[in-house]
This record gives C-alpha cells, structure tokens and sequence, in this order.
C-alpha cells in the first residue's frame, strides 16, 4: 500500500517494537498513578514493562499463536494496559469490551473473535463470563485483575492475574529475548486491535484495526494532536473506545507523557480538579458540564460575584469574538481580558482543574458552537478533532486558527473527500481492515479505498470541514424538509437543565424532542424555586419544570426556521444509567433506541 | 381536596455548615402510617426533628393541616398535636413508668381523659401496667420502648412521629411492638410517620413509603410497590438473586426504579 512504508516512528514500525524501545530508554520515569485506597501510586516505565512482558511470557506459556485474540472487560486501570500491550507483545490480538456490556454482549464478542484468552477486572465481570462460559468452549484461561471475593472460589479455567505473572516471569527467566523475536517477526501490517462498534441497529461490528493503524495516529502527535512527554493526563472514557485508547495508550507510548487512572466514572470532575491535567480530551458531555457547573454556581452568587462574571465574560467575549472573526484584538481588548483572567477565570479554572492545562481538546461527538465560544470567551480554545473507529483521527483544528463549527483539516497523510450525496469520505494508508467476519458490510463501508464515513459535512475554501450530521439521522419531515437534528441537540444540550436531547421528526408532519434533564441542575432550581418533589419521576411530571424546559425550547426555536421548529416534547422521565441499552458508554442517548423505547411517548406528540 | 395533615415542601437542614436535607418533600394524610427508610447517615432523623420543630430548616415549610409551623417552638408545635418519639426511647430514667406517662400529658387538662388514656396505654402494652411503679431506668430495652410509645400517645397526638421503634430490640419484641403501632393506627386513628432502617417491618406496616439517601428523597410509592422494588429488595432486604456462583457479593447500582 502506498505510504505505509513511510508509517515510523522513532525507527519502529509496530506497537511492541516502539514500546520495548521506548520503555528500556525511559526505565525509572513515571508512566502511570493510579489511586490505591485513595493515595496515588506511581508505576514507572520499568514496572510498565514488566508486568506487560509478565502477562506476555505468560500468555505464549500457555500457547497463545500470532493473531490469537485476547479480550480485555475491565473499568480503566493499570492492569487494562498491562493486559493490552502484553498481549500484543505476545503477538496477539486485542479485544476490550466495554464494562457495561451485558453477559449476552459479552459472549458475542467473544465467540466472533475467537477468543482464547480473557481478562476480566473483578467477581462482578467474571460473573458475566460465567453466565455463558457453556456457549464458549473457545475461551481457554480467565484471568481475574482483582480477586476480592473470590477466596475459596475454584475454577480450572478462572485464575488470579498474580498467578499470570508468576508463570510468566519464570517463562521469560530462560528466554530474556523472546519478546524482542516476536516483536521482530511483526510487521506493520499485523492485525492488532479490535473495536466493537456499538451497533445502534443489529449486532456489533468488529473493526480490524493493524499495528499500521496506531503508528500512523502516534505520528499525528505533537503536531497535530498536541499531547507532549511533559503531559500529565487523566484516563476516564472507556479504554474499549478507540479515543482513550490514542490518548491513554499509544500517544504516551510514542512520546512520554504520564497517565493518571480516574477513581471511577463518577470522580471524573474530582479528579480532574485534584489533578488537573496539562492535556485534556474530553467528550461534549464533560465540557457541557464544566459550564453547567459555573453557571449555577453563578446563579448563586453574591451581587458581586455575577457582576464580576458578566464584566469578565462580556471582556472575554469581546476577545473571543475578534478572534473567530480573523481579526488581531486590539491592545485594550488584550489587556481588558488579562484582567479578566486574572481576576475572574484564573479561579473559575482553577475550581474546575482546567488551570494548567496547556491544550484542550473534544471529540467523539458534536458539540454546540456556543459551548466553544464560551471557553474561548475565558481563553481556553478547544481543539477540535475528528475521526472514527474506521478512520482513526482525520481532521483537528490548528493551533491559533479559529474556524467555530469546522473540526479543521485534514491530517495526512490521510485524504478527503465529499462525494455527491454530502457524504465525507476518507482514505489513508492506515484505515481499518475491515469487520471481521463480515465482508459485506466492509464492502459497503470501504469502497474503491475510500472509507464511506456515514457523516455528512462540508468543505469551506480553506479545507476546513464541518460535520453537519449522521447521513441516517437526516430528518426529512412529511414536508419534504431536511432538518439535522444534532444542531438543534446541541443547542439544546447547551442549557445546564438539559442533559441529552433526541430531536424527532421524520416522515411526520412536524419536529418534536424528548429531553433527558440534567437531574442535578434542575433538581437545585427546584429546591431554589420552592418546587416539591420526591424522586427522579416526579420531578420530571412538575408543570414549573415542564415550563422551565418549554422556556428554554421557545429560545431555541428563534433561531430556526418555521418548518424546524420544534413544535412539541417529552421529558424521559427515567433515570438512565450506563447500563441501560438507551444509553452509550459515553452516556449518549442512541437515537435509534430511543425511538423505538419510548415510541408511545413519542406518539403521545403526534395525538397517537 | 382537604390539605394533607402533615406535608413538608423542599425541606433544607444543617447542621451548622453541613447540609444533612438537601430538599425533601414528603406528605402524610390523616389516618395513615407512613415509612421513611434509609441508611444511616441519609438524614430521617433530621427530617423527623426538622418536621417537630426540634431543629430549624433553613429553607423550605413543613405543614400542618395546610399551615406553616416550621421553625415555631417545638412545645407549641407538640401543642397541636404532634408528639416525637426519639430515637433511643430517651425516656426519664429516675421517674416512674406512672410518672413518665404523667410527662407525656403534661399539657393535658382533662384528667378523666388522661385516665381514660393512661387505662387505654395499659391495655396495649400489659407489661408496662405491671412495672407501673418502677423507674423507668430499670426497664428492659423492648420495655423502654414500650414506655416512649405510650408516653407519645398520652399526649393524645393527632400525628405520632416514630423515630426508629425497632433499634436494638429483638426479632421477636420488633414484631410485638410494630402489632401494636398498626393496632393504635387502626383502633385509635392515629397518624404515624414511621422512620425504620428495618424496611421489611416497616413497608409491611405502612401503607405508603419513601426512601432517603444522601439527605435527598430517591424513590416513593405504596409500601407494596416499595416491597417489590428490585433496590429495596437487595439494599434493604437483603435479598438477592444467586448469581451464577451461588453468592454474588458485589452489588448492583441503585436505580430506584
């Protein structure tokens, strides 16, 4: 393939080639903390190595073959990496599966990649593997992160991780080279991470992706995604998902920075505010919250307090808007906004962990453009990136090049291209292999080279792109009207009350939304506004929260036109979890789900 | 619709900085028995002290027959009919059995009803006619209880808060005293606003429930929907499915679903 061969880093062409490199140079530096009863513990790149090449020997101990797969079904922690670069130390391929996955989720992955080995956190998710171990006579060895609970529990497939290792550092006793042999024998074009895309319709799809794939995204750093081995960083989303996997896995492989282990998915923001990190991606959600956050501690102000924030922003503002229009601020625009900072945003960052964070970024999902402009506005410019499993990393926007809206150019050595129907395509050397086991599908997604993305977006004059949306969420109204329904969630989900929105419409007469509350923000402007409630429910079923929502659908509806105007809604007045099969890891609603779920609810809008 | 006897709206208590009720609002008509569970710690005996005026909330009403009475003194609010049974009985150690049901009425004139009541007492609660003339300090537990319930209703309440009956008291002595609240509910209309960890006695006795956590309510229904709940089965009843192992120690995540 042409330009694969240019796919090196540091001399290395592989994953475990660069990792052995890198991690004998580095040795005593810290590669990752993770808390242990609540006190950070540091890993070096030596321990690092060692607890990777433990699991390593110990898997080709056991027989594991090039392109044997190897499953990970783990929460992020240490153990999660060890087990992904050992594994493809030992030539294996890896598979991580999200831990919110039900047991019947879990045995599809594990039968569609063949799996010999599994890695599970704790008794709760070998529990899921036990389920179904009789459909799964392919899985040879369970290994167990954490065994608390599980004393006296006998299995002969099931073991405690520390039973691995030690196997394994006797293995590689006798064979110090080993591993360096097989990481030789690799080549670039080696399969090595499967992602299960979360299917919103019909099963999952494995996306194979080769060591080509994770050099090529290694090199984007630090030119265009700007992580550096000075970087501190806070590994929170899903290791399963292709972006902390980038972020938390290979980036620091490739150049160095350390990771920091979040407690759990709900200490995100503590973490993030003990931590703050130099480097953050983050998901809308999390960026949505942070303003969530400060404009209710706003609203609760002293006199004082709001005026100083209305100066600032208004001063920041005024900043941000000169900026985006291309146009150098003036001296008195620079100076107003230092002081700004200093006075007002410098402790606003500073309570959120956003204050020595020298670069920023989102992704995965759309974001509102008031959002950016916000944290302009305080002078945090968000970088945009994207891409997908498929794709990797395609486009970010560029340092002191402010295009709202657009996610930037492209990043070769990738290319783009928008075919007839608005359809963005993408081709580079490194993209995926394909689904495994599904040749039609991969047919259909990549053709003639080129990855049909399914997003529809647009290319302005200086190659910048803009996503307008998924090509199936589309929404053609009985009208014959298109409407794109995430600009008009994400304006929604830029109010703190809202914290997901699904936008309704297609082939009926007109446009309605559900609403998913954000339960702490409007749980607090009930109690301020005397408003009773009991639980989640009744909050949801108050007239003075349907009429706080309705309010904020009124404003929105200015900005759009007649026909996309969304004309009635429902709030879900069910507490989701991650759990729940309405929602992504990423706590996204998935539209399709949510239409089919709550199809009563959503008929109730149209007098069904 | 008649105002509800007691009715608390977006409820707020702290205890100096410390938030215990972060906005509770709870209901209980006349001739009820309502539960409140909770862990410990999920703030019920605050709200139970907040509700007879013990403490002060900062923010929000607590109503009696749709009037305001929060932060009122907590003698007149029991003046209107509202009598606290604390939590660890706390009946007068020095006095007599007699003497402490003297102090529950101490601000009754009718000293035929008093009588009347006093006679009333002895007939739920045998035992304590037998001991009338000990001091209470000498009581058993199950028996101090006994005395804290009977002196409440001396005070001829149209609302009994009970705060915790069951603490500490035998499996049997729980059943026996828990009997006797459903009969006084029944046989003398008395309203009781219920606060229990033990969730299976207490749903089993009222009629309807709510469930605190963190100082926040999280769910509320009838008692026998309560008892159904998934949650409540496993966090507060302790019952779960097997799991495949046979034990399943890890829990699930509350959903108050």
């Amino acid at each position: 393939m042409s330009g694969a061969r240019d796919l090196i880093i540091n001399g290395c062409d592989t994953l475990p080639k660069l990792f052995l490199k890198n991690s004998a140079a580095w040795g005593d530096r810290i590669a990752m903390r993770e808390k242990d009863f609540g006190i950070w513990q540091s890993y070096t790149w030596n321990d690092y190595r060692e607890y990777a090449g433990s699991i390593a020997f110990g898997l080709l101990s056991l027989g594991l073959k090039r392109n044997d797969a190897v499953s990970i079904l783990s929460e992020d922690c240490k153990e999660w990496l060890f087990a992904d670069i050992g594994g493809l130390l030992a030539g294996g391929v890896i598979n991580g599966i999200y831990p919110t996955f039900q047991s019947n989720q879990v045995e599809y992955t594990l039968t569609d990649s063949a799996c010999r080995f599994l890695f599970v956190e704790d008794e709760e998710q070998l529990d899921k593997y036990l389920e179904v171990e009789d459909a799964l006579p392919n899985i040879e060895k369970v290994f167990v992160f954490d065994w608390k609970g599980l004393r006296g529990f006998e299995h002969d497939k099931v073991q405690a991780i520390e039973v691995l290792y030690e196997r394994g550092a006797e293995y590689g006793r006798d064979r110090p080279s080993l591993l360096d042999e097989i990481a030789e024998q690799g080549t670039r074009d080696d399969l090595a991470i499967l992602i299960y895309t979360s299917g919103t319709t019909g099963r999952p799809k494995g996306a194979m992706l080769p060591q080509r794939y994770i050099v090529a995204q290694m090199m984007s750093a630090p030119d265009y995604i700007r992580q550096t081995a000075s970087d501190e960083i806070l590994t929170y989303l899903p290791l399963c998902h292709v972006a902390e996997r980038i972020f938390s896995g290979w980036l620091p492989i490739a150049h160095g920075a350390t990771i920091n282990f979040a407690e759990s998915p709900e200490t995100v923001m503590q973490n993030l505010q003990e931590l703050s990190p130099t480097y953050i991606f983050a998901v809308p959600r999390v960026w949505e919250k942070f303003y969530s956050r400060v404009t209710t501690a706003m609203s609760e102000a002293t006199w004082i307090g709001k005026k100083a924030y209305e100066i600032a922003l208004a001063a920041g503002t005024r900043r941000a808007e000169k900026l985006l229009a291309g146009v150098k601020p003036t001296l008195m625009d620079e100076i107003r906004f230092q002081i700004a900072n200093r006075l007002v945003f410098s402790n606003i960052k500073k309570t959120l962990g956003l204050d020595r964070a020298h670069s920023l970024a989102t992704g995965a999902a759309p974001i509102s453009e008031s959002l950016l402009k916000w944290y302009l506005s305080m002078g945090l410019p968000l970088d945009e990136l994207y891409g997908q499993t498929e794709t990797g990393i395609v486009t970010t926007t560029r340092k002191g090049v402010f295009r709202l809206g657009t996610v930037g150019p492209i990043v070769p050595p990738a290319e783009l291209k928008i075919d007839t129907s608005g359809e963005i395509l993408i081709r580079s050397p490194y993209q995926f292999d394909g689904y495994l086991n599904l040749p039609d599908k991969t047919a259909t997604t990549i053709i003639d080279g080129w990855v049909h993305t399914g997003d529809i977006g647009t290319l302005d004059d200086e190659g910048n792109l803009s996503i307008t949306d998924r090509l199936k969420d589309i929404i053609i109204t009985a009208g014959g009207k298109n409407i794109t329904p995430s600009l008009m969630e994400n304006e929604l989900k830029f109010s703190p009350f809202i914290s997901d929105a699904v936008v309704i419409g297609d082939r009926r007469k007109y446009v309605t939304c559900l609403i998913m509350i954000d339960q702490e923000n409007v749980e607090h402007y009930a109690q301020t506004h005397a408003v009773p409630f009991t639980d989640y429910k009744s909050l949801c079923a108050r007239e003075e929260i349907v009429d706080l929502i309705g309010g904020i659908i009124d404003g929105i509806n200015k900005g759009f036109s007649q026909a996309e105007t969304l004309k009635k809604f429902r709030l879900i007045d069910v507490l989701l979890t991650a759990e729940d099969e309405e929602l992504t890891p990423t706590m996204k609603l998935k539209r399709s789900f949510v239409n089919e779920k709550y199809s009563t609810l959503i008929e109730s809008m149209y007098g069904g | 619709m008649n105002a509800p006897l007691l009715e608390l709206r977006n409820i707020e208590t702290y205890y100096g900085p410390i938030m215990a009720i972060r906005g509770v609002s709870l209901k209980v008509d006349e001739g009820e028995v309502v539960a409140v569970l909770g862990s410990n710690g999920a703030g019920k005996t605050t709200l139970l002290k907040t509700a007879s005026g013990a403490l002060d909330s900062r923010k929000g009403q607590v109503l009696l027959d749709g009037n305001e009475i929060q932060c009122r003194d907590p003698d007149w609010i029991a003046r209107q009919g509202v009598a606290h049974v604390p939590e660890g009985r706390e009946v007068f150690p020095f006095l007599t059995v007699d003497e402490n049901l003297a102090m529950g009425a101490f601000n009754r004139r009718d000293k035929d009803g008093v009588a009347k009541d006093t006679a009333t007492v002895f007939e739920y609660f045998p035992i304590l006619k037998d001991l009338h003339a000990k001091m209470a300090g000498y009581l058993s537990g199950g028996q101090q209880q006994m005395l804290a319930i009977a002196r409440g209703f001396l005070s001829r309440p149209r609302l009994l808060l009970l705060d915790e009956p069951s603490l500490g008291l035998s499996p049997a002595l729980v059943a026996e005293i828990f009997a006797i609240i459903e009969r006084l509910n029944k046989e003398q209309g008395l309203t009781i606003l219920l606060v229990e960890q033990n969730a299976n006695v207490a749903l089993k006795a009222s009629s309807r429930g709510y469930v605190m956590e963190v100082g926040g309510m999280v769910m509320d229904g009838t008692s026998d929907s309560l008892l159904e709940s998934e949650d409540i089965k496993e966090f507060y009843l302790g019952k779960k499915d097997e799991g495949i192992r046979g034990r399943r120690r890890w829990k699930k995540r509350k959903t108050w679903r």
